[in-house]
């Protein structure tokens, strides 16, 4: 067992951190307040490599694998929810999917682009009709010829706003369903018949955006299929088991920085004579919150390492899912709680923490689906099926 | 009654002399401000006439310049038993190579034990040279100095991250021993009016300069350093007053302007510069907080500062828990009064 | 054109802790960063690569336990770095050997850029004292760097101006912190170097210290005799006395610690 990071891993989150400090931070609050996609730092991003930092060099990317990818979803989640979401759409399961399932040319041509911050990618699986329950989407798509006619519409799609690149989860056979009548699309957001329809006024991570997305009669070349015609479904679950795990990264980060907060604020705020570090109940809070961080930090990078090492990983991808959004609600609670009235306070930022903190819990599978895909797991080991 | 005879007496019986060709001693290589002695260069003296006398050595300072010879008694009045100058018009200005060969030429001759610079400006540029081609050694922003008088070799202390701690080092073979000194570090010597002597030219031989100043940099602006990085910061609160007077206290100190959220709400500063936890938290070598009341956000920004002045009227303001100094007065008579013993 | 630049590394000062009351410094967080002087002489070299064209080579300032600062200076686009290893730690004036032999065996150089200060030790004789073993002209302390591969011009602070200097190459420049922003490092590249695959990887040399110079030459000048701490902070010290008192108490006090 060895549970050190590599040379090229403490390199790289000495990058990250570096980036983080001096082109994340300085925007976090302006992103929230203004309701701001991080454009520039997306671009940014893309320039050193880090939109790719799990894709193979070959396709623009990095190459550190999922570790990689890990250090830099805590690293942003530290400084920033808003960019962590970014760049976990876009890299985590928009991009995702292509690198998965695409095919070699769909790899140069919108892999490349994606790893370099030139292209933007979103990932178009949710409807009206249709979020923790995949398969009940409505989206259809009708093969004419050399192209399939997609309609119907996404919603809550995270950079749908700006994203140049979607792929879509659309049915090609009703009868069959989620066994094969289902297929995944790479669509470029210029073509005819793509619309974003709205963008919505959100609670937390204001600084990126939930869109609404409509397809007309949009025709997207045979090409553009991802993976088979009717495996889209199984792509998308594998796209969404690599994002979960992110995301449990990216709230990793998020609940250190909550730890880190407390501590300082204990250190300094006097009540009653003595420091709030002198009391025990804080000091109860600020254990209990470490404890979890470090178990998180555990769960996180031992995941990481079954996807860099190709062993299976699905069932504890879901637990850091379910595990990481709720360690960093119980931080950003605790957090209020040791802050008092300056934590609810709009210019500090824990209040922001608070609000951004909570999307974790639904998206990507909301956190009941993640205990129904841990719960299955765990009895199919048993022999038991149970129903979604 | 006339006491002028006085002057006569100590005059005669003060004047210095030096040691007979013996080399050795503690040489103080003087830098030239505004047609003065450079205070560093005063303290580097008083700080090599303690360690002179712990060994019975002398000390010798050492002037370039153009019209500089009268600045010699200066240097015999903080201390210095001899002073040699080399004043030519092409040492009118710093520049390397013919600085360097005036006191290479000097050294080699005269065999200091101990060469100290003033540790800014052509110091830092002369000392390791000659440390180089001499074979010394060479401590770099000394604040302390000790003797080891068994070997005649100075303990140096020099700042750590910028004076988190400070690390001791000696020279213990190798002569000379080449120091630079911080400004401020060594308190001011007496300055003995009755000191004086007779300062010894240098020959000066005009050396070309390879690294020739061509002129002010036009237009050259260094990068901005944000708040939160600043080194030195002035911040104004409800109680400062005249705020054109904070502005020009942030000059004196070449500080930059800050305020708390009374000085925001007053139009003094923008939201970019208010120290607070909710806004810009700092941690500067030097906080001067003028007129701030110090509130619980304003305090805990404030944290990482290594050194707080504050000015307030009221005894009772927070701002004096977290302070080193404390100034309890109105900013508006205090200011004046500081500009004034700054300048 | 070929530049060499001189890095070292310093341990992080956010991870350290210095207790004045015990006399000890505690470190909580054992990470070491590119000197930000030198990050900002790597950059004036990479500038002046990219407006004329330059081969940039990297050695360290000083004995280096592990070269991950050679090999940021790689993925950041250095062409060429080298380790040199098998010295204990030892003084400025005693590197300055094993460099002036290093410089030579490279076949010389057009211009060398090192950091004007160390962050943690604040010296600056590296340079200059490398300057002298070569008899090259310098500048200390430099803002900007610029060359036309025949001469340079640094810019930099002189009696509270800023002033340009000119000199003809080869030269010596060491440059303030601070004084540019440096580039990022290429992610592809940082992780190709360390993982020793492509092109990268063959830009990393070791040479032995042992080879460049006698060992008894390498002898430090300098001896380390102990630590000292400042007092621990007073909080609360009240100046009184008449108005102008105050002033120079005040003025006295903040002088001391500018």
């Amino acid at each position: 067992m060895d549970f050190t990071f590599s040379p090229e891993h403490r390199a790289l989150r000495r990058l990250i951190r570096e980036f983080v400090e001096s082109e994340v931070v300085p925007l976090a609050a302006e992103l929230d307040r203004e309701h701001k996609v991080p454009y520039e730092t997306m671009r940014k991003l893309g320039e050193i490599g880090l939109l790719g930092v799990c894709f193979p060099q070959e396709y623009g990317g990095m190459g550190a694998g999922e570790t990689g990818y890990c250090i830099l979803m805590e690293e942003l989640g530290r400084v920033c929810a808003n960019t962590a979401v970014n760049v976990g759409a876009h890299i985590g399961i928009g991009a995702m999917a292509i690198y998965l399932d695409g095919n070699e040319e769909q790899k140069r041509k919108y892999l490349t682009p994606l790893s370099r911050g030139q292209k933007i990618a979103a990932f178009g699986l949710t409807e009206s009709n249709a979020g923790s329950d995949a398969a009940a989407i409505r989206t259809r798509a009708v093969r004419e010829g050399d192209s399939w006619i997609l309609d119907g519409g996404k919603v809550f799609i995270t950079n749908g706003g700006y994203a140049d690149i979607v792929t879509v989860l659309a049915v090609t056979d009703p009868v069959l369903g989620p066994r094969g009548g289902i297929t995944a699309f790479i669509v470029e957001t210029q073509w005819d018949g793509f619309k974003v329809a709205r963008e919505e006024d959100k609670m937390g991570i204001r600084g990126s955006s939930t869109a609404e997305l409509v397809f007309e009669e949009l025709r997207v070349p045979h090409e553009n299929v991802l993976g088979k015609v009717g495996e889209g479904f199984v792509t998308f679950m594998k796209s969404l088991d690599m994002g979960r795990l992110t995301l449990g990264a990216a709230c990793l980060g998020g609940a250190q920085t909550m730890l880190e907060a407390c501590v300082r604020w204990a250190k300094t705020r006097r009540q009653f004579g003595e420091e709030l570090a002198h009391k025990q109940s804080v000091q109860w809070m600020i254990a209990n919150m470490a404890t979890e961080i470090e178990a998180l930090r555990s769960l996180v990078y031992r995941v990481a390492w079954l996807v860099d090492t190709g062993q299976p990983f699905t069932q504890l991808a879901a637990m850091c899912k379910l595990y990481g959004s709720e360690v960093l609600s119980r931080a950003v609670d605790m957090t209020i709680q040791i802050h008092g009235g300056l934590g609810l306070t709009r210019d500090f930022p824990v209040e922001q923490a608070f609000r951004d903190a909570r999307i974790n819990e639904i998206f990507e599978g909301t956190n009941e689906v993640q205990r129904i895909v841990i719960a299955s797991n765990i009895f199919q080991e048993y022999g038991v099926r149970i129903r979604p | 009654m006339d006491a002028s005879f006085l002057d006569l007496l100590m005059a005669q019986q003060e004047e210095v002399s030096e040691a007979e060709g013996g080399g050795g001693g503690i040489w103080v290589v003087a830098d030239v401000a505004d047609g003065a002695v450079a205070p560093v260069t005063l303290e580097a003296i008083g700080a090599a006439r303690t360690l002179a006398d712990a060994v019975g050595a002398y000390v010798y300072g050492v002037l370039l310049g153009d019209g500089v010879t009268d600045l010699a008694q200066s240097l015999y009045q903080a201390g210095a038993d001899g002073v040699r100058v080399a004043d030519h018009p092409s040492l009118a200005r710093f520049a390397l190579e013919p600085y360097l060969k005036v006191l290479a030429d000097l050294f080699e001759a005269e065999r200091p034990e101990v060469v100290m610079f003033g540790a800014a400006g052509m110091g830092q540029e002369l000392a390791p040279r000659l440390a180089q081609r001499m074979g010394g050694g060479l401590i770099e922003h000394v604040t302390a100095m000790s003797l080891d008088e068994a070997t005649r070799t100075v303990q140096a202390a020099f700042p750590i991250y910028g004076g988190e701690y400070f690390e001791i080092a000696a020279c213990p073979e190798a002569r000379p021993q080449f120091f630079t000194v911080e400004p401020g570090a060594f308190s001011a010597p007496f300055m003995d009016p009755y000191r004086k002597g007779e300062p010894k030219p240098v020959e000066v031989e005009p050396v070309e300069p390879a690294m020739r100043e061509v002129g002010p940099a036009e237009g050259f602006e260094p990068p901005a350093v944000p708040l939160s990085r600043a080194p030195v910061i002035v911040a104004a609160g409800r109680q400062a007053g005249d705020f054109e007077l904070v502005k020009r206290l942030a000059a004196a100190l070449g500080a930059q302007v800050a305020g708390d959220r009374g000085a925001r709400d007053a139009g003094w500063v923008g939201p970019e510069q208010v120290v607070d936890v909710r806004e810009v938290t700092v941690a500067p070598k030097v906080y001067v907080a003028v007129g701030i009341r110090g509130d619980t956000f304003h305090n805990a920004a404030i944290e990482g500062a290594k050194f707080i002045l504050a000015i307030h009227p009221d005894p009772t303001a927070p701002i004096f828990q977290v302070a080193d100094l404390c100034i309890e007065a109105d900013p508006k008579e205090v200011l004046p009064a500081l500009l004034k013993a700054l300048s | 054109m070929k530049i060499i630049v001189l890095l070292g590394r310093v341990l992080d000062p956010r991870g350290i802790m210095v207790n004045r009351r015990r006399g000890r410094v505690f470190v909580n967080r054992e990470e070491y960063i590119l000197q930000p002087a030198d990050r900002c002489a790597l950059e004036a070299a990479l500038r002046v690569k990219d407006a004329i064209g330059a081969e940039v080579v990297a050695l360290p300032r000083g004995p280096l336990p592990d070269d991950d600062v050679l090999r940021l200076a790689l993925a950041t686009g250095a062409d060429r770095a080298i380790h040199i290893v098998g010295q204990a730690a030892c003084d400025d004036a005693a590197w300055t050997k094993v460099l002036a032999a290093a410089v030579e065996r490279l076949g010389g150089a057009d211009l060398i850029l090192t950091g004007a200060t160390t962050l943690d030790t604040g010296q600056g004789q590296l340079g200059p004292r490398l300057a002298e073993a070569l008899g090259w002209p310098q500048a200390v302390g430099a803002w900007a760097v610029e060359t036309d591969g025949s001469r340079v011009r640094a810019i930099v602070r002189r009696d509270g101006t800023f002033v340009a200097l000119e000199a003809d190459l080869p030269a010596m420049v060491t440059v303030a912190a601070g004084a540019l922003k440096p580039r990022y490092p290429d992610g592809a590249r940082l992780i190709n170097i360390y993982k020793g695959v492509g092109e990268i990887a063959s830009a990393l040399e070791v040479w032995q210290a042992s080879d460049l110079v006698g060992g008894e030459a390498l002898k430090p000048l300098l001896e380390r005799r102990g630590q000292d701490f400042p007092p621990e902070r007073e909080l609360g010290t009240r100046i009184t006395g008449t108005t102008e008192e105050i002033a120079r108490a005040a003025a006295n006090a903040l002088r001391e610690r500018l």
